[in-house]
């Protein structure tokens, strides 16, 4: 060594070090605990003793009921409401985080106005400043006026919004949201509608039966309902007498509950729905089960050649017929069509191919005829379809509409760039948006209204789908507002008193009147009051008002005619673009509305571990072939746009298939949704499926090319020598 | 050989450093920290204003609890209004804020305590465990809340065997 540290030297180091650690010792110490104690205490409130109250859920559409524990005025946890019927008091991912949605920093303190559309520069304004101008705007609106609400809206205030478009005479409110789009609501309803006459989301009853052949349905994760269907699905493991429930997954790549099914079917995109045809023409020609199934069976299998779609879907014959006998013979089975399918070019076909096997089998539902009349006056605004969507797009375009309200939706992030919502912005003079936080909308908005977020605020929720109950879900604010932001309820109503045609058809003073007036409705079901009063009392207590099923409604063969499955096509030709993508959804940022709750971005995907990015998985196999590693970024694109990604090397996938997951790539949305991973969608066209009704988001192709360059993918798995890279993605500017 | 020397030799002053450090560390905790306003105990309790009147909860919760800033301007709206620590006290109430006290007698949150059942059921005095707050300004943390504290006084109950039980206190 050039410079030896001589002993003497490393002494003198040695005291001098001592010395510093002595003084820095001396140092006043900083106490950690501070007590704040209320300003003005809320009478009966103890030191030391917190309160917990009931509310609802609102980080996905299904409605789970949920505990909020409150310590000394600030919300600290939430746990699942176990009075609840649709979760039991259980409670997924995201619910826990939804704390971080009242937390975030990132939120708006009060009502702002832009300076210049789309600058992101706005400046705060008084609430009187702002209801004044949206109020003078919408009088000179008139009746061009267009309402675009998200599916996790509180049922009084889509309520409200019907109230307030019909009074004015403009069209109904619009609800659309990826979530709702990818997971196919509309189609799932109006199938359901076709075959079971029910006018609502199928619930598929899982705890009682020994079979389940799903179609790509991650109901584990995020599908319609999976808080409950987790419940569920543990009883389905779980029978009496030791029985287990078989689940068969049918997939092109693994989902969370493709990980926790017995069998799993990597069958190839798009090829769902005829499966599910040759399972019918197979109980039809072999005779498994009973002669009732058989005979629905030949009634409604139509012409398939068995050989022909296993081929097509590179299924072995052998597997199907297994499947086909299981699911003839099994007594209890249920068949789910998964959201995969209802992206496809013939998603209502595919979507009726896999519920002709429920038709088959006999499958009953729950009705809730009897019990629904009680809750007539509860408004569930039925899910819009992308044909609604593309029909308000068009009057944008148009010029027809000069006041656009969004509340509890992100069209600019939801929707394909090909959709032209952005354009068509451009053609809306007057833009308002109701969101907390400036997302990819609201940075297009002229006038930021911010409403609270869903722990200050009041409402309800119908929930669907309907399983053994049907429930209204209140919500009640946990916490007083934070900061200087306005229940949109209340700001609805306030800018109605003002427009002559309004003001009679919303005459209540704020919004809880009214949500009091629906509640002393009420009659029977789990809540008892001898006054209005009492009632409502307990309706926030106990978390809202449920009723048991009391009859079910069997399916019938009448209402399904033999399908006519047309194949799955796909765009993109297939030497330009020879993979299909997979759009996955994960159970943590979802549609990408958890990407501004750093605990859902922290936490790792369950299928990959990997956090705070987008991926792409592909095959160990296609990796090989391209010459790609984990960490390598590709670039990957559809014939409408590309998109770069690191490789995330996955075996479970098939190696002409290649998966991203939804929920990164936001431009705007808060600190930690910002300039992160990117968005799938980007790939994704505008494209109907034959009905011309849904957004068909699961029939692309895609080309895969190695950028060159490699990135730390910030994994709990495998993590060696890239376990630097997890830390400074977790902690950026550490 | 003369390496080994200086290896213990080192690893002595180190061991002295580190030592020092920690006996420095938990003294200075003990001292009474800077408080946002210089709260006088001793004059309240000479006004004859009883410790529940102020730390009301203690009796029916296990946290005796803080009095709210609208508990303090009760009495100083009017009282003692030119003091310059009541003047800062009317403007955190103006301000709306809370006051950021700084605790005194600090519990490790594996530890359960209760003070309803040391003030309601074994009727102990405050002072018992607090010390003499009485006679104090600033409240002083006389007392080192350990768990040895704890059981020099549960060990001579009459229950001593249950109240000796780890999940008394570590539930």
């Amino acid at each position: 060594m050039a410079h030896e540290i001589t002993r003497r030297d490393f002494l003198k180091l040695g005291v001098a070090g001592a010395a510093i650690a002595v003084l820095a010792g001396c140092e006043n110490p900083r106490r950690w605990v501070v007590l704040e104690p209320y300003v003005k205490p809320p009478e009966e409130q103890l030191a030391g003793q917190a309160t917990w109250y009931a509310s609802t859920c609102r980080q996905c559409p299904a409605g789970c009921g949920i505990l909020v524990r409150i310590m000394n005025g600030r919300a600290l946890k939430i746990e699942g409401n176990p009075e609840h019927p649709l979760n039991r008091g259980k409670l997924c991912a995201r619910g826990q985080a939804s704390l971080q949605v009242l937390y975030n920093p990132d939120r708006l303190s009060g009502p702002a106005q832009r300076s210049a559309r789309g600058s992101r520069q706005f400046k705060a304004v008084t609430w009187n400043e702002g209801l004044n101008t949206v109020l003078t705007r919408l009088q000179a609106a008139g009746q061009r006026v267009a309402i675009w609400s998200g599916s996790t809206t509180s049922g009084h205030l889509s309520d409200l919004f019907q109230r307030f478009t019909s009074a004015i005479g403009a069209p109904a409110p619009i609800v659309f949201d990826l979530y709702t789009a990818y997971h196919g609501y509309h189609l799932m309803q109006s199938t359901n509608q076709r075959v079971f006459g029910q006018p609502h989301l199928p619930a598929y009853d899982l705890q009682q039966v020994d079979l389940i052949l799903s179609f790509g349905a991650d109901f584990l994760s995020t599908w319609l309902s999976s808080t409950r269907y987790g419940v569920e699905f543990g009883q389905f493991r779980k029978q009496p007498l030791g029985k287990r429930g078989y689940l068969v997954q049918l997939e092109p790549r693994m989902s969370i509950t493709g990980a926790k099914s017995d069998r799993w079917i990597p069958l190839r995109p798009g090829s769902e729905g005829s499966i599910a045809q040759a399972i019918a023409r197979l109980i039809a020609d072999r005779a498994y089960g009973s002669p009732d199934r058989v005979g629905r069976a030949r009634a409604l299998a139509g012409n398939v050649d068995v050989n022909a779609v296993a081929q097509a879907a590179e299924v072995s014959v052998a597997d199907l017929e297994q499947l086909a006998r299981l699911f003839g013979t099994t007594d209890r089975v249920v068949a789910i069509p998964g959201s995969s399918l209802t992206g496809q070019a013939n998603a209502e076909a595919a979507v009726a191919a896999v519920e002709a096997l429920n038709v088959i089998a006999g499958v009953s539902r729950p009705s809730m005829e009897q019990a629904a009349s009680a809750t007539s006056h509860f408004v569930h605004s039925p899910v819009s379809s992308f044909a609604d969507v593309q029909s308000l797009i068009a009057r944008m375009k148009a010029g027809e509409v000069q006041a656009l309200l969004v509340y509890g939706a992100n069209p600019a992030y939801d929707l394909p760039p090909e959709a032209g919502f952005l354009d068509a912005l451009s053609h809306v003079p007057f833009v308002v948006s109701f969101a907390p936080m400036v997302d990819e909308t609201t940075a297009w908005a002229d006038v930021i209204l911010p409403d609270h977020t869903p722990f200050e605020a009041w409402g309800y929720d119908v929930v669907e789908p309907l399983f053994d109950s049907l429930a209204i879900s209140s919500q009640q604010p946990v916490v007083t507002p934070y900061y200087d932001t306005r229940a949109t309820g209340d700001v609805l109503l306030t800018i109605a008193h003002g427009l002559p045609a309004a003001a009679a058809a919303l005459p209540w003073s704020d919004e809880v009147e009214f949500l009091k007036e629906q509640v002393a409705q009420l009659s029977g079901g789990s809540i008892e009051g001898s006054t209005a009063d009492v009632k409502w009392a307990r309706f926030l207590q106990h978390g809202g008002w449920w009723t048991q099923t009391t009859s079910t409604s069997a399916s019938t063969a009448g209402n399904l005619q033999p399908i006519a499955l047309t194949p799955a096509q796909f765009e993109g030709d297939q030497q330009a673009y020879p993979f299909y993508l997979h759009v996955s959804m994960n159970d943590l940022l979802s549609d990408g509305r958890g990407a501004n709750q750093p605990w859902l971005q922290g936490s790792p995907d369950v299928m990959t571990t990997i956090a705070w990015q987008t991926w792409v998985e592909m095959n160990p196999l296609t990796a090989q072939k391209i010459g790609v590693q984990d960490g390598d970024v590709v670039r990957v694109a559809s014939p409408h746009g590309a998109i770069e990604a690191p490789v995330y090397v996955y075996p479970a996938i098939r190696p002409d298939t290649v998966a991203i997951p939804l929920g990164q790539g936001h431009t705007d949305y808060g600190r930690y949704a910002r300039n992160r991973g990117s968005n799938v969608m980007q790939l994704v066209g505008a494209q109907t499926d034959s009905s011309g009704q849904y957004l068909t988001w699961s029939r692309l192709r895609v080309s895969v090319t190695p950028t060159g360059q490699k990135v730390a993918q910030a994994k709990f798995e495998s993590t060696v020598g890239v376990t630097e890279g997890f830390i400074n993605q977790a902690f950026p500017g550490q | 050989m003369h390496q080994k020397a200086i290896f213990i030799f080192v690893g002595l002053i180190v061991l002295i450093v580190i030592g020092g450090m920690l006996f420095f560390a938990t003294s200075q905790t003990r001292a009474a920290p800077i408080q946002p306003i210089a709260f006088n105990h001793e004059v309240m309790v000479q006004a004859g204003i009883p410790c529940l009147y102020c730390h009301s909860d203690a009796t029916n919760s296990p946290s005796a609890g803080m009095p709210s800033v609208q508990k303090c301007m009760g009495c100083h709206q009017v009282i003692a209004t030119t003091n310059p620590e009541i003047q800062k006290l009317a403007a955190y109430w103006q301000r709306g804020e809370p006051i950021p006290w700084v605790r005194v007698n600090v519990l490790p949150r594996f530890v359960y305590f209760s003070h309803e059942v040391h003030v309601v059921v074994t009727q102990l005095a405050c002072e018992r465990c607090h010390g003499d707050v009485g006679h104090m300004t600033v409240d002083q943390p006389v007392v080192t809340m350990n768990m040895g504290w704890c059981l020099s006084c549960h060990e001579q109950q009459s229950n001593a065997n249950q109240l000796t039980e780890c999940v008394t206190c570590h539930q």
